[in-house]
């Protein structure tokens, strides 16, 4: 029986459970869906360091909205264990707009219940939240001048009174007996040294506890990428790196990996520098540490690695790395384009696309089907004739503020396209800027968010309010292994049908006036910190999948 | 003699002035920085109670103000004796202080309160930077807390000097012999009311240690021989009063059992989460340790042995407070695991809202947590020549006490 409810477990785990978007550099969490009848946007600014607050901004254009409540959901403890929700509170002069904040005590895999309460009744929604310390600070000059000049003071007056503690604070009322001046001094001496000492000692445990916050601190784990030629091409070896895993709870062994659309690992290879080449791989699991992928013909040079995992509770993380691939003796740029149309992918939806380099003045790359990247609000052709438009009204980007990334395609005819669903979803976006500092893999509005709210569900379903913990590492291990193989061995429809389904996905995408039907893929977005961008994006249509990407400024 | 003036005719001359409350000559800053001394202390356990109740608090939550209150008391009442005394002080009031720093005069216990005042103020900003770098910490001692709890002893030690020099001081001339008495018996309880406020302050910062679970652990017996021969041995030694050890033990144990009761009759819920322990009222804080045993032992010694060489006494002292202690915690351990102590009284029930309820080692000692055999008589000794070492420094510390008089 206990066996049974742990398979079902993790067969609930493996079809249901869609986590926030992996990132490096982007924190920030939004949401676009609903809680009720109410349409709300969710942007979820984590704290970095834990004990600490997130910042949530609520955004709503639907009408009654009375009062909204925000509340941390661990993982760990479920609804049973959070306190009563706060009240998140309209924003002066910005209508629709209410912030809140709540507190993420622990780390770990967390999630904000967002509660609605208006005329059209109480709606929730839940938006998870990765609690994590990650910021190493230090004090601002100021605040150091002052503290260090009152520990100066302190220091100077404990002096004073130790010396005057030995000599005249023992003295009858206006007699000072004769050698009290020596004792005063020889007691500021003494006092001096012991200070000295508690001091030092004091300093050293100061060290001590900032030196155990840095080995507790989240730090991404590490991998080797590395790729050997064989007889059908590149193979690409991404071996991770488990020594970090003594200081992290045993829940994020890598036994413990769940799927995300049907794939245990999620790959982005973006070519440094230029960013001009651009792959979207699905590796293989070997063994628990090991993943393997058959490259795809990209061009020599040397490559940012993104690899998206996640956990069994909901717990996602980037591992990044870099890759350099070479051919020795041959033209560095096109040495490896010669095998084109030979490549045979480790997966049915590994992908790629060659596109101009981000800077005007690097050079192009020589491939067919060269994609020319797009800017925000101009109408870019793509390779097979259709078109796309990220719709902008050309005002320049801003940092933290929400935008909902728009894009919308054409068939070649100019009519709006029918777009079909790609590994479950309508769309998939990786933005990154393009000096690899932040990444994030995104997916669209509405997607994730329901089957989300279905893991969360299940979560507090669970009366239990501690987690009573995972099956044998091994055994869950085959059973992913077993799932993930079945989804590769479906045909395309089925797989794309199937993992439709796992989302709770319907093909009922909100349009606006000309671009009504599936036409129009969004993905809220907003850039953590300004500079140059580039925003990928994957859809499908007519079977064959479309890839573009967009160039965009961000400022302050 | 350097300077020789005579006190008693210097009193008669300016008598009791403005400083004074009462025509007793006990000066108003005595009464508020006793007064300090017992709000810092009750909102230091109020705030304990309510990080393990209710968990949030922000920088003016009541129990902080009342910590804040208690710094700012102590330290305005004792700003304003140094700073009136050494500006608009007569010749009189000027030679009752220690001068410092070329102009300053003021009182020692004065300027310990303001020493602990700043201390406990720089603390807060250390104590937010804290936060916000290494997170909000959940543990009573961290370098920021640790700034905060040497400014609060400074400023209860402050009380209890500033009363002590009083006490040491000859009578105003004035008084009648009636008021002589009634001057005394006050000065006498401050000081043993303010010293009992001082225990349960040293009880509290080390309290992480010496909860029930480590009733039976060896780092009890040597942290309790740490801190109280040494304390106890210097309140007996300074005070003028024949069971002064008892009397604090009894403060102390009032205090926290007062602590005890009446914190839960109030509503409370865990405002942050993860919440493993559902909870209505406020936990409880630690039920006191029996002190009272091993003071009135104490005392007792120093009754019949006080004269003795210090060394000889600490050598009685030292053992006999272990020993004593180990008697009377070692089977109250037991006591407080067992459903008799969780009522009102013992509070034993009070559990931190983070913490899983059903942990096993909640109401029993882990093999961790028990020294048997040779562990045991090892810790047992070391505690003991602890014990002497530190009788011995409170011993010198009670005679220095004895004869602070400014």
């Amino acid at each position: 029986m206990k066996a049974l409810v742990k398979t079902l477990f993790i067969s609930y785990l493996i079809l249901y459970i869609h986590p926030v978007n992996s990132h490096v550099g982007s924190p920030g969490v939004i949401f676009e869906g609903e809680a009720g009848d109410y349409q709300i946007m969710v942007n979820i600014n984590p704290p970095d360091v834990i004990p600490g607050t997130a910042d949530i901004q609520v955004y709503s254009t639907t009408e009654g909205i009375k009062q909204i409540f925000v509340r941390p959901i661990y993982w760990h403890t479920g609804d049973e264990g959070s306190p009563r929700a706060d009240e998140a509170f309209p924003v002066e002069n910005s209508p629709g707009q209410y912030q809140g904040e709540v507190w993420l005590m622990e780390n770990g895999a967390a999630s904000i219940e967002v509660k609605v309460i208006g005329t059209q009744g109480e709606g929730t929604a839940l938006v998870p939240v990765m609690a994590v310390s990650t910021a190493q600070k230090e004090m601002d000059a100021s605040l150091g001048w002052i503290l260090g000049g009152l520990g100066i003071f302190l220091v100077i007056l404990m002096i004073t009174i130790i010396g005057n503690s030995v000599s005249d604070a023992t003295q009858a009322p206006g007699e000072i007996m004769p050698g009290q001046k020596r004792k005063k001094i020889i007691g500021m001496a003494v006092a001096t040294v012991i200070i000295a000492l508690i001091l030092y000692g004091g300093m050293s445990w100061w060290n001590s506890w900032a030196d155990s916050y840095r080995r507790y601190m989240f730090k991404p784990f590490q991998a080797n990428s590395s790729v050997e030629q064989t007889k059908h091409g590149k193979k690409m070896t991404f071996q991770i790196d488990s020594s970090y895993l003594k200081y992290r709870p045993r829940t994020l062994s890598f036994n413990y990996m769940i799927p995300d659309h049907g794939k245990l690992m999620h790959m982005f290879l973006i070519r440094e520098g230029s960013l001009d080449a651009f792959a979207h791989l699905h590796p293989v699991r070997k063994d628990s540490l090991t993943f393997e992928v058959d490259l795809p013909p990209l061009p020599t040079g040397k490559y940012f690695v993104f690899a998206d995992i996640v956990r069994g509770h909901g717990w996602h993380e980037t591992i990044s790395d870099t890759l350099l691939i070479s051919e020795p003796g041959m033209n560095v740029q096109l040495a490896s384009m010669q095998n084109e149309g030979s490549w045979q992918p480790s997966d049915p939806d590994d992908t790629y696309i060659i596109s101009n380099p981000v800077q005007p003045e690097q050079v192009m790359l020589a491939a067919s089907n060269i994609v020319t990247c797009g800017k925000p609000g101009i109408k870019t052709p793509l390779p097979d004739g259709s078109t796309a438009i990220w719709e902008h009204d050309g005002e320049s980007l801003q940092t933290n503020r929400l935008y909902p990334m728009t894009f919308s395609i054409f068939n070649p005819d100019g009519e709006p396209a029918e777009l079909e669903p790609y590994m479950g979803m309508m769309g998939h976006a990786v933005v990154m800027k393009t000096d690899g500092s932040v990444y994030i893999h995104l997916h669209p509005v509405g997607n994730y968010s329901s089957a989300t709210q279905d893991l969360i569900k299940r979560r507090i379903e669970d009366e239990n309010p501690i987690f009573a913990g995972f099956s044998h590492a091994e055994h869950f291990r085959d059973s992913v292994d077993q799932v993930v193989a079945s989804i590769k061995a479906m045909s395309e429809e089925e797989r794309s049908n199937y993992l439709m389904q796992l989302m709770g996905h319907e093909l009922n995408y909100e349009g606006e006036g000309e671009h009504e039907g599936h036409s129009v893929v969004v993905f809220p977005y907003s850039f953590p910190e300004p500079g140059n961008y580039r925003v990928w994006i994957q859809m499908k249509r007519n079977g064959k999948v479309l890839n573009t990407a967009f160039d965009a400024v961000v400022t302050e | 003699m350097e300077v020789s003036l005579n006190s008693q005719a210097a009193t008669l001359e300016r008598p009791m002035a403005a400083t004074s409350t009462t025509n007793l000559g006990i000066p108003v800053y005595i009464y508020a920085t006793a007064l300090a001394s017992l709000s810092i202390i009750v909102g230091l356990i109020w705030d304990i109670s309510w990080h393990t109740s209710i968990g949030r608090d922000g920088l003016l939550s009541p129990p902080h103000l009342a910590i804040y209150f208690g710094a700012v008391v102590s330290g305005f009442f004792s700003g304003y004796q140094v700073l009136k005394t050494s500006f608009w002080g007569s010749t009189s009031e000027k030679q009752k202080s220690v001068k410092f720093w070329g102009v300053f005069y003021g009182s020692l216990g004065a300027l310990f309160c303001i020493w602990g005042c700043f201390a406990m103020l720089t603390s807060a900003p250390f104590d937010d930077w804290w936060h916000n770098t290494y997170g909000l910490d959940v543990t009573i001692l961290s370098p920021p807390h640790s700034l905060l709890a040497l400014g609060m002893i400074m400023v209860q030690f402050g009380a209890m000097i500033s009363v002590l020099a009083l006490q040491n001081q000859p009578d105003p001339a004035h008084l009648s012999q009636g008021q002589r008495q009634l001057r005394k018996n006050i000065l006498q309880s401050i000081f043993i009311v303010t010293a009992g406020f001082f225990l349960v302050m040293l009880f509290t910062i080390t309290s992480q240690y010496q909860n029930r679970n480590d009733m039976h652990g060896v780092t009890f017996y040597v942290v309790g021989a740490l801190l109280y021969p040494l304390f106890l041995s210097t309140v007996a030694r300074a005070s003028k009063l024949k069971w002064a050890a008892t009397y604090t033990a009894a403060v102390y144990m009032l205090v926290l059992m007062l602590m005890v009761w009446i914190l839960p009759l109030f509503p409370a819920e865990p405002l942050l989460g993860p919440i493993r322990n559902f909870i209505t009222h406020y936990q409880a804080f630690e039920f006191p340790l029996l002190l009272i045993v091993p003071a009135f032992a104490i005392d007792f010694i120093m009754q019949r042995k006080g004269h003795i060489n210090n060394w000889l006494l600490a050598l009685i002292i030292g053992p006999l407070f272990v020993l004593l202690h180990l008697a009377v915690q070692w089977p109250m351990g037991d006591f407080l695991m067992t459903p008799l102590a969780r009522t009102w009284f013992f509070g034993q029930e009070s559990w931190y809202f983070g913490s899983n309820p059903n942990y096993e080692y909640r109401f029993a000692f882990a093999d961790w947590q028990v020294s048997t055999g040779w562990s045991l008589i090892k810790g047992l000794l070391i505690a003991m020549v602890v014990g002497i070492l530190f009788t011995r420094l409170g011993l010198k510390w009670g005679n220095w006490m004895k004869n602070v008089m400014r």
